[in-house]
């Protein structure tokens, strides 16, 4: 017999394999792969040592640096935006629907069953010079001829981004707030705080452990972002997930697209790392 | 001691009998095929002559994005039977032993391609590869707002046409603009002309509405919108929008076009050789060829099949109707490994700047 400690390994053996096979597996071989010194197609067969060669070229080559500060940059600002406004919806499915609450989270869920291709495609219908919004802004006056930089544009990056990730950032905040004990505000009632004392003194720090996940949940794969950039971004809204693909495709130089994805990677971590660090997610909610 | 030896002959009988059988079933090809291809040529009208033969026979496909994706796939041990590329890329398939040789008197079709396309496919006189599919590469503008025609591959960097213009997202065709435009041997591009090839891109960046990497995904929509008035294109663009009344022209620059020719190899590796060269060879077939102009109007190699074409859009496309098109034409010269990785390395940089 296993007892209920093996019972429990036994049963972590299937997702840890999984993990390992098409995580950990993967990972390492980026690595391995970005120490090799080819400049375009491996042939694998070939005899070769470790070199440094590659994340030399990265690090001589200013532009390759400034588009993972901009990449960086583009995701902190669609991690917050998706995230202040998956808040509300947040809120309003935890505290404000009541029976319908079920209702309206199958609602929020119905767009994770589109094709993120047509998701981003309708965009592009949206942000044209003859889209929607042209139109609109057209017909009410607004302006007098077609917006260049709702499409084709950083900006246009980022609201497509935005507006594919409000439904997942909105989960774990909601999530946060179904754990609030009710029983909180209550008692802050009955002491007389007003319902926006009792916002912001009870519900917002003890949901902020959900936000702050729902943040790194959408800013970490943002800052390798590369199918929507390249649906909507134009020349402007390249960012450093489409240079990764670029080396992998189209140069087919797949040690200089893993010594990039190494680089963001450990990037990526360095920021969450200090950022859980400076935020005191348990200071805040104490 | 009899039976004992009468058993040992029948298990040694039947033993050798099982070994004739699997040796002879491994002899037999497998009838299946695998295709390493680019996205959009898996269509059945782009096979439909080996379908029609081999109805029983399942065909598969891998896609690759770039000729260097399709060459890096290969590298990496592609169970791919067939694959397609572009020329300028076939010495490494050879120098790398990814392609076999083809044995053209097995294929039916061979001698209605011109005796110049076939050639496209040879190394040091062995044929290892089949062309198909076909075009030039040249500028397509839209015809009012360029009333005077484009003369030179130099519209691209016109600021008067800024945000309206649409290169290719192509390293290799950056530099084979500015190789025309410069007057340089494009087989030849040293140090300094990459890096003025560089700068000059970076400046012309800002002039893009887009780069585009699929011609009738990301181009031909907004040429037919009137986006996009002036774009480095294939001739499938240009027949796309006249068919669409679109007013648009498809520019004889001074410097003269370019052309591509797609190609068909047979993996080294493959145990389908027999089926591959029947898939080759229905490749070339009237129908199949036919549908490749027709429906998606690209030129395939079949001659019979380009001059029974009698649509004057495609004549028009095709320039079928100048006998000198050809002579004013570049075609895509072989690069080596070191340019290549180069002149790609140089256009990721322009992009990230």
């Amino acid at each position: 017999m296993l007892g209920r400690r093996g019972a429990l390994r036994f049963l972590a053996l299937p997702p840890y394999a999984w993990l390992g096979l098409f995580f950990v597996l993967p990972l390492i071989l980026i690595i391995a792969i970005s120490f090799r010194p080819e400049t375009g197609p491996i042939n694998f067969d070939d005899p070769w040592a470790p070199s440094l060669v590659q994340y030399q070229r990265v690090w001589e080559t200013a532009s390759y640096l400034r588009l993972l500060g901009i990449s960086v940059l583009m995701a902190l600002v669609v991690a917050g935006t998706a995230t202040l406004l998956a808040y509300p919806i947040a809120y309003f499915l935890a505290f404000r629907a009541r029976d319908r609450a079920v209702f309206y989270l199958v609602l929020l869920l119905i767009p994770f069953a589109a094709s993120y291709l047509l998701k981003i495609m309708a965009w592009r219908l949206m942000l044209g010079q003859e889209g929607a919004i042209n139109s609109f802004l057209q017909f009410i006056g607004l302006t007098a001829e077609p917006l260049d930089l709702l499409l084709y544009s950083r900006a246009a990056v980022i609201i497509a981004l935005v507006y594919v990730w409000i439904p997942f950032a909105a989960l774990p905040v909601y999530a946060a707030m179904q754990r609030i004990d009710r029983g909180h505000q209550e008692a802050a009632a009955d002491l007389g705080a007003g319902p926006w004392s009792r916002f912001w003194r009870i519900t917002v720090p003890l949901s902020l452990p959900g936000a702050l996940a729902a943040f790194f949940m959408v800013f970490i794969p943002t800052v390798g972002e590369y199918v929507t950039p390249s649906l909507v971004g134009g020349t402007e809204g390249f960012m450093y997930g489409n240079l990764i693909q670029d080396f992998f495709t189209s140069a087919a130089n797949w040690a200089q697209g893993s010594a990039l994805s190494v680089i963001m990677l450990v990037v990526t971590l360095v920021l969450v790392v200090v950022a859980l660090r400076v935020v005191n997610v348990r200071r805040l909610t104490t | 001691m009899l039976a004992r030896t009468h058993r040992l002959r029948t298990a040694l009988a039947t033993f050798a009998t099982t070994a004739l059988v699997l040796a002879s079933c491994q002899g037999a090809e497998p009838q299946e095929l695998l295709v390493l291809e680019w996205a959009g040529y898996e269509a059945e009208d782009f096979w439909t002559d080996f379908q029609t033969a081999n109805p029983e026979v399942p065909v598969d496909f891998e896609f690759g994005s770039t000729d260097a994706d399709i060459l890096s796939l290969m590298q990496a041990g592609s169970q791919a039977d067939v694959f397609h590329f572009y020329t300028g890329w076939q010495q490494f398939y050879v120098d790398e032993g990814l392609v076999r040789e083809i044995d053209t008197s097995k294929l039916t079709n061979w001698d209605a391609v011109p005796a110049d396309m076939q050639a496209l496919g040879q190394i040091d006189g062995k044929q290892y590869f089949i062309p198909w599919d076909w075009g030039f590469s040249s500028i397509l503008y839209n015809t009012e707002q360029l009333p005077d025609g484009v003369s030179s591959w130099d519209v691209l960097f016109n600021e008067e046409y800024a945000e309206h213009i649409a290169m290719w997202d192509d390293g290799p065709a950056a530099v084979t603009v500015s190789a025309y435009i410069n007057g340089w041997d494009e087989t030849a591009i040293t140090d300094e002309q990459l890096a003025q090839i560089e700068e000059d891109w970076i400046a012309q960046k800002p002039l893009n509405l887009h780069y585009w990497d699929s011609e009738y995904e990301n181009l031909c929509p907004e040429v037919i919108s009137g986006d996009i008035w002036v774009a480095y294109a294939w001739p499938g663009c240009y027949a796309t929008a006249l068919y669409e009344g679109v007013p648009v022209a498809y520019a004889n620059p001074e410097e003269g076009r370019n052309s591509w020719v797609g190609l068909y190899g047979i993996n080294a590796d493959t145990d389908s050789y027999e089926l591959a060269l029947e898939f080759l060879d229905l490749k070339l077939a009237e129908l199949t060829c036919g549908n490749a102009v027709s429906l998606f109007y690209y030129g395939c190699a079949n001659g019979d099949v380009m001059a029974a074409v009698a649509d004057p859009v495609l004549i028009e496309a095709f320039g079928l109707n100048d006998p000198s098109i050809l002579e004013a034409t570049n075609f895509t010269p072989p690069v080596t490994a070191e340019q290549r990785d180069a002149w790609t390395a140089m256009w990721t940089r322009v992009k990230a700047e």
